[in-house]
């Protein structure tokens, strides 16, 4: 197999790849699942947050 | 899972509990591809956000900041159902508004001492109100004008139902009466909660909307001006804003709030640009009246969330400010014009043409989208979107410079919901029956805001207009910023009921009559 | 309690006041027997709502102001149905007394748009018909005023006063609006807001020969009823006054400034006096400070400009935004609770009025926190009758400032 080709072909796969994971995130909305696991530890951090509360 | 409009269970998607939904819609594999990269686009904006350091710090430092994970989720919520030129709609103007809140925090943080604390920038900073039109500083384009409260408040609440709860909290904790618009008052818990970005050069507020918004900037200016020393300049727009013995000191209030600007900023006003910006307010108004005109037909096409979140973004926040508005103005009459001539409809049915009448109907829920998805209720157009369709001087000439402090100080009086809840009953009882007729809807949704005097003190006669002129009057109370009042599924139902009871009929979607929604975002 | 057993109202023991129950009973009805009094007299009422609608002009030769209440308010389901519960009582009470037809003495309805609420209430009248009947001439005028007190801001008053009160009186009812005939309105103001100050003096000193309940009726009834007409009897009430003699031994335990929304239900102040505490002064709508003061004028400038020069800056009312006003409004509070030796201050708003609701919730904190006074904060409805726990706040209030006094004023903040 040419060399080129091969760069290709790699190319492509790797593409492929990016593709299907993203759109695996995407369809399945893993990307917000994971953003719903991270708010209420920084709902935590921000209760901890020492602030100048006053009018 | 279908490329045809209609064809999914919307309601399916929701999951009893969770913030977030199941899953994505498949919407066939053009418009799934269209609205994936789409998304794409959005991950790499938001990418690119957190890539700067002091964005991070941001993060971490405001509660508020939290909302922003569900900048996704927003679009996926406006977009539910719809295909073709309608996504494509959607996702023109959601992504650019997502891509100009990016730029606003991006600057905000930059110029916060907090944060960034780019102390040069901050010089070049104006902070404005969220509910303000920015028409004073268009002629200021050296200048950054930045409202910290669109993304602490205005912004979050759209992304994520319960954003305001804690800030409404801490305002109530310090005294405030429960009873007050919790816009203001969410406002106002932001600042005494010791979360606002601090920063800018001066700051112009404005006695937007109504009574609370004027004394909630009350609250901010005292830690603004008198802890954070930055000066405030109050514009007080008329409320009684279509007589004609306001104008001359409207106008005067505008000359003032400039000379002001320049006092503290040391940059001169530029008429050159000014008149650039009036060009494109214009073709906004324009662009806007071609789509009304088309609402006005069988085949409405920029109507619902498509309508109402773009005009408030693009008429009272841009202003013609920002070039890129009137490219997405273009796109989008592009796109409701090829949608129009192939006759095209967004839903699979349309039962009942309505006009939504209160203020802000998006936020804390989907609630346009959902009317036309569950009931076939095609809202065409909204109270916040009938707006002033007066052309603004354009031509740089001195006569028009001088007009030109009577078209802004128009404009400012005629900010969205300002210009229907104040300057007497005409503009928001009279003139909703002329739009009723114009638009041949046979059902007016009073979206009634519960701690809105302005408007709730009109109920009756709403009531009784609606009766006298046979029309569906519908009434859905809400609280704007707060679903502990009234939850999301606590305003479907008061749809719900009217559609079975009075109007006998069934949804269209009867996935979408009940959600388990109250903990998502 | 005082040690009596009766209620302080009950044990007092200053002598009564021989006009105080004419006074009392002109607060009785919104229709009073001066307003008919005057009326036969071939003058013309003319209605109002709000405090920033300028006072003089409104009495003009010719005519007499009376600004709208609505005594002995019981139900308001009607006006409820037009505005819903959200809305303040003071507008609900108002409309509803509206189209039970309360209000058909008046000739006119002069309103600015200070609150949404009220402008709302005024337009729901206009739009059911529900004044001026039988009366041709009759009309409603909405006004646009500051809400900041600058040279701009006085064109604005200026220009709205000559075409939304001046020019419509004159077209209506052919009143003369020269400079001549307000200098004249000016000066009957003046000698009313004259003996209301004086009468106010007595609430001075640890021996005060008026009470704030007494004081309040009186300051009501001229917002009330046609100024000329209670001329003679507030100059009898002040001579008495002067020689009235106060009790022995006071049985009000603190004194206290109320400051607030309008307060036009004489069972507001009456309660809080019942329950130990002395008004020593009142800033609130229909309240003496800022509305009872006199309107000095001078001979270079037109008396109309004057005028809204003075209403505008001496105006407490929290719909004035910029920001020296919004700092002059609770120095105004601190500067009279000093001039008035008082102990605190109750900051009282009609429940659902968005300004008090914000304007109190500043004003407690930065009397107390800023000012070091002892600061009480309720909401309340329109008319509070006796309410239990009403009555139990301002005791407790009262008690917490004994105990301030007892412990040197550091303790308990």
């Amino acid at each position: 197999m040419p060399k080129g080709l091969k760069i290709c072909l790699k190319v492509l796969a790797v593409i492929f790849m990016l593709f299907t994971g993203t759109f695996i995130i995407y369809i399945f909305n893993l990307d917000m699942k994971l953003t719903a696991a991270i708010e209420p530890w920084l709902l935590k951090h921000y209760d901890r947050i020492p602030r100048d509360r006053h009018l | 899972m279908a490329k045809e409009i209609g064809a999914d269970r919307l309601g399916d998607f929701y999951k009893a509990g969770s913030r977030v939904r199941k899953r994505r819609e498949w919407r066939g594999v053009k418009d799934t591809m269209y609205d994936y990269s789409r998304w794409l686009k959005i991950m790499m904006t938001l990418g690119k956000f957190v890539m700067k350091p002091r964005n991070v710090k941001a993060m971490l430092r405001y509660r508020w900041m939290a909302n922003y994970l569900a900048v996704p989720m927003m679009v996926d919520r406006h977009t539910q159902g719809l295909r073709g030129e309608y996504l494509r709609m959607c996702h023109v103007e959601q992504d650019l508004i997502i891509d100009d809140v990016a730029k606003l925090l991006d600057n905000l943080f930059r110029g916060d001492r907090r944060t960034g604390n780019d102390t040069e920038f901050s010089k070049k900073v104006v902070l404005v109100d969220e509910n303000e039109m920015t028409a004073v500083m268009m002629g200021f384009p050296q200048l950054k004008c930045l409202s910290r409260e669109t993304p602490s408040t205005y912004v979050s609440v759209l992304l994520n139902q319960h954003a305001a709860e804690h800030y409404l909290d801490v305002a109530q904790e310090f005294g405030l009466a429960g009873d007050v618009c919790p816009m203001p008052a969410a406002e106002a818990g932001v600042s005494i909660d010791d979360d606002a970005p601090v920063l800018g050069a001066c700051a112009i507020q404005c006695n937007t909307t109504c009574d609370g918004s004027l004394l909630g900037n009350g609250v901010i200016s005292k830690r603004l001006e008198l802890e954070d020393g930055v000066p405030v300049f109050q514009l007080a727009a008329p409320l009684r804003h279509r007589e004609d013995d306001v104008q001359e000191y409207a106008a005067q209030e505008i000359r003032n709030a400039i000379a002001f600007v320049e006092k503290h900023t040391g940059v001169q006003w530029d008429w050159k640009e000014y008149f650039e910006c009036a060009k494109r307010v214009n073709y906004a108004t324009k662009c806007r009246q071609e789509w009304l005109d088309m609402n006005r037909t069988d085949y409405p096409q920029v109507f619902g969330s498509n309508l109402a979140l773009y005009t408030e973004t693009n008429y009272m926040a841009i202003c013609g400010r920002v070039a890129d508005f009137e490219k997405a103005d273009r796109k989008l009459s592009k796109l409701a014009n090829q949608a129009f001539a192939a006759k095209k409809r967004a839903a699979k049915e349309y039962r009942h043409r309505a006009i939504i009448w209160g203020v802000q109907s998006h936020y804390y829920m989907d609630f346009l989208v959902w009317l036309l998805n569950c009931w076939g209720i095609v809202p065409l157009t909204d109270m916040l979107s009938m707006v002033s369709t007066k052309m603004i001087a354009e031509e740089d000439t001195p006569e028009n410079r001088e007009q030109a402090y009577y078209d802004m100080a128009w404009l400012t009086e005629n900010m969205i919901m300002r210009n229907r809840t104040h300057g007497g009953y005409r503009v928001l009882l009279d003139e909703l029956w002329d739009f009723t007729q114009q638009f041949n809807a046979d059902m007016v949704i009073l979206w009634e805001h519960m701690s809105c005097k302005a408007l709730t003190g009109m109920h009756g006669m709403f009531e009784d207009r609606a009766r006298e002129l046979g029309i569906h009057l519908v009434w859905v109370g809400h609280d704007l910023f707060d679903p502990r009042i009234i939850s999301r599924q606590g305003v479907r139902d008061q749809i719900n009921n009217y559609m079975r009871t009075v109007m006998r009929e069934e949804p269209i979607d009867p996935s979408l009559e009940v959600l388990p929604d109250e903990e998502s975002w | 309690m005082p040690v009596c057993g009766l209620t302080y109202r009950e044990c007092e023991k200053l002598k009564d006041l021989k006009h105080f129950i004419f006074f009392e009973d002109l607060l009785m009805e919104a229709h009073n027997k001066l307003i008919k009094q005057a009326q036969e007299e071939g003058r013309i009422c003319v209605a109002y709502t709000c405090e920033n609608t300028p006072e003089p002009l409104l009495n003009l030769p010719g005519a007499f102001s009376a600004r709208l209440r609505a005594p002995r308010t019981g139900s308001m389901d009607i006006a409820t149905y037009y505005l819903t519960s959200f809305l303040c009582e003071y507008s609900r009470a108002l409309l509803e007394r509206a189209i039970e037809g309360g209000y058909n003495f008046a000739d006119c309805i002069i309103t600015p748009d200070g609150c949404s609420m009220m402008n709302r209430c005024v337009e729901n009248m206009e739009l059911l018909k529900t004044l001026g009947k039988d009366k041709e001439k009759f009309f409603y005028e909405y006004m646009e005023i500051p809400m900041k007190s600058d040279q701009n801001g006085l064109n604005l008053y200026v220009l709205q006063c000559k075409n939304h009160i001046l020019q419509p009186l004159h077209d209506n009812y052919g009143l003369d609006i020269s400079d001549e005939a307000i200098r004249k309105a000016v000066a009957e103001h003046n000698r009313v807001c004259e003996l209301i100050r004086a009468i106010g003096e007595f609430r001075r000193g640890p021996r005060p020969t008026i009470t704030g309940y007494e004081f309040h009726v009186i300051t009501l009834a001229t917002y009330a009823a046609p100024k000329y007409l209670l001329i003679d009897k507030l100059e009898e009430t002040l001579e008495e006054l002067k020689v009235r003699e106060p009790d022995e031994q006071s049985d009000y335990r603190a004194r206290v400034v109320v400051v607030g929304s309008e307060i036009d239900d004489i069972d507001f102040i009456k309660l809080v006096e019942d329950s130990g505490a002395y008004v020593c002064a009142d800033r609130f709508c229909y309240g003496s400070f800022p509305g009872r003061d006199p309107i000095v004028l001078n001979d270079d400038e037109d008396a109309l400009t004057q005028i809204c020069r003075q209403y505008m800056q001496r105006g407490q009312c929290p719909r004035y935004m910029n920001t020296e006003k919004m700092l002059s409004r609770r120095q105004y509070v601190a500067e009279l609770a000093k001039e008035y030796e008082a102990d605190g201050i109750i900051y009282e708003q009609m429940k659902f009025c968005d300004p008090w609701a914000y304007e109190k919730m500043l004003g407690s904190h930065i009397l107390r926190n800023d000012y070091g006074y002892p600061v009480l904060a309720v909401d309340r409805p329109y008319s509070i009758g006796t309410s239990g726990q009403m009555r139990t706040r301002v005791q407790a209030f009262v008690e917490s400032i004994e105990i301030k006094k007892i412990q040197g004023g550091a303790a308990n903040g």
